[in-house]
């Protein structure tokens, strides 16, 4: 209840503003603290597909923040394959009441565009990713092609 | 009670009335139109009598809350129908559902009181040609409450005759109706707690064990597969409703799903009207949001007489309200490695010698009897056991006493509830606490108050302000100094102690004590009492013989025995008792207290500790436990957080008390308060929400709270607000059956001497701190290991006595206890945290503190001189100023 206006708001203001990198967000009428919806990358190798996020918030939230997780596998130094993603502006030290989740999307739409090796939560990957970026990049496409979503279309 | 019940239904069969309270809570009702129904429901007992709801207009979530009393028989079938009101045409049937009372009736063994069905309202789909079965579909879900109805549950088995194998055959409950009884302790609290969430339409399962039987409408035959066999005609009335709706994520659930281990024997997963994903556990009819985890080898669910479901460990021959899953095995595990450190502890812990034990074995001719109360009876009839604070000859004070007349024109008010005021013959007065049988010569209203002195004027450039936890300190614009001393000629100063402070400072926790100690001396009682544990069942026998005793005997000498080790407790049995029974209270499985959070490990009271049904008894238990280890002068194991010492000691709590508990909730609350909000969108208003075992809590702050909005303006009393609910909700009920059981034994007056540090060094004790284990395992921000202010702050601490290191340790780690793997195993928010001493600030700062970080700031200092003093000041002024 505490949560849900502000929610609400944040909710229709991303519905309003259609952006491009983010579409087809689900939330459950009675349970407005955990959307669902498709991150669609624009940089390759991860521009052939879209990728399912849920985002889960809290009942405290915006004193706490929420929660990220990648429903759709993908090959990226910093997602794990359990979906876990490592996003500084909802960590702890960094989580601020005032933070929306329009902001927090857009942080996450540009490190899955630009991954950020230097932080990885999958060290292998990262490692490829700055040795051999032709086959990081091969690699990360097949991945994409065999699990990612269909990009919508409009 | 149930005897009573049982004889007065006796004689009654199944065809007798009886009343039943019936109410209407909400529905919510799956969109299927374009407008928006006016819903009302209907309900039709035996086909004859009915009663309707009023029509909501215009809404997909109607709330009723109407209440019916209706006569029934065990064996009556309640239609419900709920239906859209049109002004101009029939009323439209949205969808409805036969109940046979005598299912819930066996389901609950008799009983129908307070509980709550979920109904899922069905409707024939008339367009449904593809298949000539006609199938129904879900099309609402309405929830009621039936309370007030009981019989005797031999009646039931009757029905097995009287009704032929059709109740026996069929699955308890129609399929789609789920029932669980609702917590019934407080149901007004309760109700507005719940407010938010079960009176709106309920979303589907409510989550595992949140402290109530949930029977679930399906029997473990009709699990997820048996939809595909069951599509044939044959079950016309139920099929397992396949979802219409099929969940929002097809694809990723499945590949989810797939990647799954299967579910544990009598689990099946199902979807609920929003299409989310719950599992039914058909072992304890339960429901959760979780995925089960299958049992651990060795585990085993059971049902105890009332029908509560439990769970056996046979590995370790233990028992415990919730289910254990891996997080809580792991801290399972991590306690029981802890005991055997445990004694050996024990062992280290000191504080002062005590000048006396706290009983007195000459003020008895039978301290040496053995009989448990025998000769000491007729004292406990007495009005006043503890004698009167002169020992002896105060006995002889007359019990009538002149003192309740005196109290009447008292500047300082009425005396608090229980307490009277008496005279002695020499015209000593002191008062008497009937409630917890006690007498002293302070006045509680006074105690543990400084004597204020008439206050001077200070010296020009000087200036008094309060940290904000209310200690006055000095500021002095002259030298841009501060300090706690009073700069007024006419102050106390003192002589100075060892360590540059007035000796009044320095040895006030002593002082205290001493009083403390006083007050316990001159109420205690003759004799001993005797409790005698197994180890095996340490927590329970305990339980049992503690709660059994008048709270003031507890005072007498104790006498423990562990069974099978005859020996005499000449102190070191006791000793050992309150240190395994204080870790034993921590025991995961109990779930009634908790780590403060992931690295503090500090007690708070667990606000799920309600799926234990029993857990106010229990608080109640620890709370004369504590009080008794206080009393007897003895340690527990482990300590609490200091928030809940402050609320002990009835102090106020502040916001900085929050980060000690939930740093991350404090930076949110800071932000709010260091910027302005008007601009941010930050949506706010007067209420909150928090979650327990699953379920959402909604509160509002004040009244009509979901309606102010929080601005610039107010949100100094929207922080005040949110900082008392963050520190007291789902916990106040614990804490007061805490405060209750301690204040039976030591009256809360007592310790109105202490601080919330000085509590927590009395309850633990100190130990040795070994001083090169803590320089070896100690580093350093903006100063290096050879920097003049860490020479001689190692320097100072070599020259402190063991309190005073364990004050400076309590001062920046939060608590005066080392770990056990010594320092190198010291927490912080963040995981392993070192002690750290940062350079900040200018050398007219007081050093501060930072808890959830380990971290001393301490400024550069110009002498070892000034350095001592600054330290000393932070360390013996325990009001937390400095503390950040």
């Amino acid at each position: 209840m505490a949560a849900t206006r502000r929610l609400q708001k944040e909710l229709n203001d991303i519905r309003q503003s259609g952006l491009k990198s983010f579409r087809d967000i689900q939330v459950d009428e009675s349970n407005i603290l955990t959307w669902q919806g498709l991150i669609v990358p624009d940089n390759p190798p991860y521009n052939k597909g879209a990728f399912r996020i849920e985002i889960n918030f809290p009942a405290e939230y915006p004193f706490k923040p929420p929660k990220i997780s990648f429903k759709t596998k993908i090959y990226h130094p910093n997602i794990d394959e359990k979906g876990q993603v490592c996003l500084p502006i909802i960590s702890a030290e960094n989580w601020k009441p005032a933070t929306k989740t329009d902001q927090v999307i857009q942080a996450l739409v540009a490190l899955v565009n630009d991954p950020e090796p230097e932080h990885p939560l999958r060290a292998e990957l990262a490692e490829e990713f700055l040795k051999d970026r032709k086959k990081f990049t091969k690699n990360a496409e097949e991945f994409t092609k065999k699990h990612s979503e269909k990009r919508p279309t409009d | 009670m149930t005897e009573s019940i049982s004889t007065l239904t006796a004689p009654i069969s199944l065809s007798t009335y009886h009343q039943l309270s019936l109410t209407v809570e909400t529905a919510s009702i799956r969109n299927s139109g374009l407008f928006k129904p006016n819903p009302y429901l209907q309900v039709t007992v035996d086909d004859k009598l009915s009663r309707k709801t009023e029509v909501i207009k215009n809404t997909l979530h109607p709330k009723w809350n109407e209440n019916f009393t209706i006569l029934v028989t065990p064996l009556s079938q309640l239609l419900f129908r709920l239906a859209d009101h049109h002004s101009f045409r029939k009323d439209n049937i949205l969808g409805e559902k036969k109940l046979n009372l005598l299912k819930i009736l066996q389901i609950f063994n008799g009983k129908c009181e307070n509980v709550e069905l979920t109904i899922d309202m069905m409707k024939a789909s008339s367009q449904d040609n593809v298949s000539n079965t006609n199938p129904e579909t879900k099309t609402a879900e309405l929830v009621i409450l039936l309370d007030g109805l009981r019989i005797d549950p031999s009646i039931l088995h009757q029905s097995h005759e009287v009704l032929g194998e059709a109740s026996s055959s069929r699955n308890p409950l129609n399929e789609g109706i789920r029932a669980r009884i609702r917590l019934r302790n407080n149901p007004e609290t309760l109700r507005s707690m719940l407010r938010s969430q079960s009176l709106r339409p309920p979303p589907g399962p409510p989550p595992l064990s949140n402290g109530s039987v949930h029977v679930s409408g399906a029997s473990a035959g009709a699990v997820v597969d048996s939809s595909a066999s069951a599509a044939g005609p044959s079950h016309q009335d139920a099929p397992p409703a396949p979802d219409p709706h099929p969940p929002p994520a097809p694809a990723a659930a499945t590949a989810a799903a797939g990647a799954e281990e299967p579910l544990p024997p009598g689990w099946e997963m199902r979807y609920d009207v929003y299409g989310r994903r719950y599992y039914v556990d058909h072992n304890t009819r339960s429901t959760s949001w979780e995925r089960p985890q299958p049992l651990p080898p060795g585990w085993e669910v059971r049902r105890d007489a009332r029908g509560r479901v439990y769970y056996v460990d046979h590995n370790t021959r233990t028992t415990t309200w919730q289910r254990p899953d891996t997080e809580r095995l792991a801290r399972f595990q991590h306690w029981r490695g802890e005991r055997r450190h445990v004694v050996a502890q024990g062992n280290q812990r000191f504080l002062y010698p005590q000048p006396q034990p706290p009983h007195q074995p000459d003020a008895d001719n039978d301290a040496t009897t053995m009989g448990p109360s025998g000769s000491s009876a007729a004292l406990a009839s007495g009005t006043v056991p503890g004698g009167t604070p002169g020992g002896a000859a105060a006995q002889a004070a007359p019990a009538g006493g002149v003192g309740s007349a005196v109290a009447a024109d008292d500047p300082l008010g009425a005396l608090p509830a229980g307490w009277e005021r008496r005279v002695q013959p020499d015209g000593r007065v002191y008062y008497v606490n009937h409630k917890n049988r006690t007498t002293q010569w302070e006045d509680p209203r006074t105690q543990g108050q400084e004597v204020s002195a008439p206050e001077e004027a200070l010296p020009p450039g000087w200036e008094i302000r309060f940290t904000e936890e209310g200690t006055r300190y000095f500021v002095d614009h002259n030298t841009r100094t501060t300090t706690f001393q009073d700069p007024r000629p006419g102050a106390p100063k003192g002589p100075q102690g060892a360590y540059g402070v007035p000796r009044a400072y320095e040895r006030s926790f002593r002082w205290k004590l001493s009083q403390f100690r006083y007050l316990c001396q001159s109420n205690a009682l003759p004799s001993h009492i005797k409790i005698t544990l197994s180890r095996q069942t340490l927590f329970e026998d305990s339980y049992h013989q503690i709660m059994r005793l008048p709270a003031y005997e507890l005072r007498r000498r104790l006498y423990i025995i562990f069974r099978g080790e005859e020996g005499l407790d000449y102190g070191g049995v006791s000793r050992e008792w309150f240190f395994l029974l204080s870790h034993e209270v921590l025991n995961p499985m109990y779930c009634l207290f908790e780590y403060a959070n992931k690295n503090n490990y500090s007690l708070q009271i667990n606000p799920a500790s309600y799926v234990n049904p029993d857990h106010l008894l229990y608080f109640k238990f620890i709370g004369r436990f504590i009080a008794m280890a206080l009393y007897h002068g003895r340690f527990i194991y482990s300590g609490f957080t200091m928030p809940f010492y402050k609320r002990m000691l009835n102090k106020k709590l502040t916001m900085k008390d929050i980060e000690s508990i939930d740093p991350e909730f404090y930076n949110s609350l800071v932000w709010i308060k260091d910027n302005n909000i008007d601009e941010c969108g930050l949506e706010m208003w007067f209420s909150v929400d928090f979650e327990v075992l699953g379920q959402v809590i909604h509160h509002e702050l004040k009244p009509s709270g979901d309606k102010e909005r929080v601005t610039e303006v107010n949100k100094e009393q929207y922080l005040q607000l949110v900082t008392q609910w963050r520190m007291t909700r789902g916990i106040e009920e614990q804490t007061s059956a805490f405060l209750d059981g301690f204040n039976e034994v030591v009256p809360l007056e007592w310790l109105k001497y202490f601080d919330e540090r000085e509590l927590e060094l009395m309850l633990c004790g100190m130990q040795e701190v070994d001083v090169d284990d803590w320089q070896r395992n100690t580093i350093y921000r903006h100063y290096t290991r050879t920097s003049k202010q860490v020479v001689w702050f190692w320097q100072f601490v070599r020259q402190m006595d063991n309190e005073k290191r364990a004050r400076l340790l309590q001062f920046v780690t939060g608590t005066c206890r080392v770990p056990v793997g010594g320092f190198a195993e010291l927490m912080g928010s963040n995981g392993p945290q070192r002690f750290c001493i940062e350079k900040v600030g200018k050398d007219t700062w007081l050093p501060r503190s930072h808890t959830c970080f380990n971290r001393l700031d301490l400024p550069p200092y110009k002498s070892y001189e000034q350095l001592c003093e600054k330290l000393n000041y932070a360390i013996e002024e325990t009001e937390g100023f400095g503390q950040e």
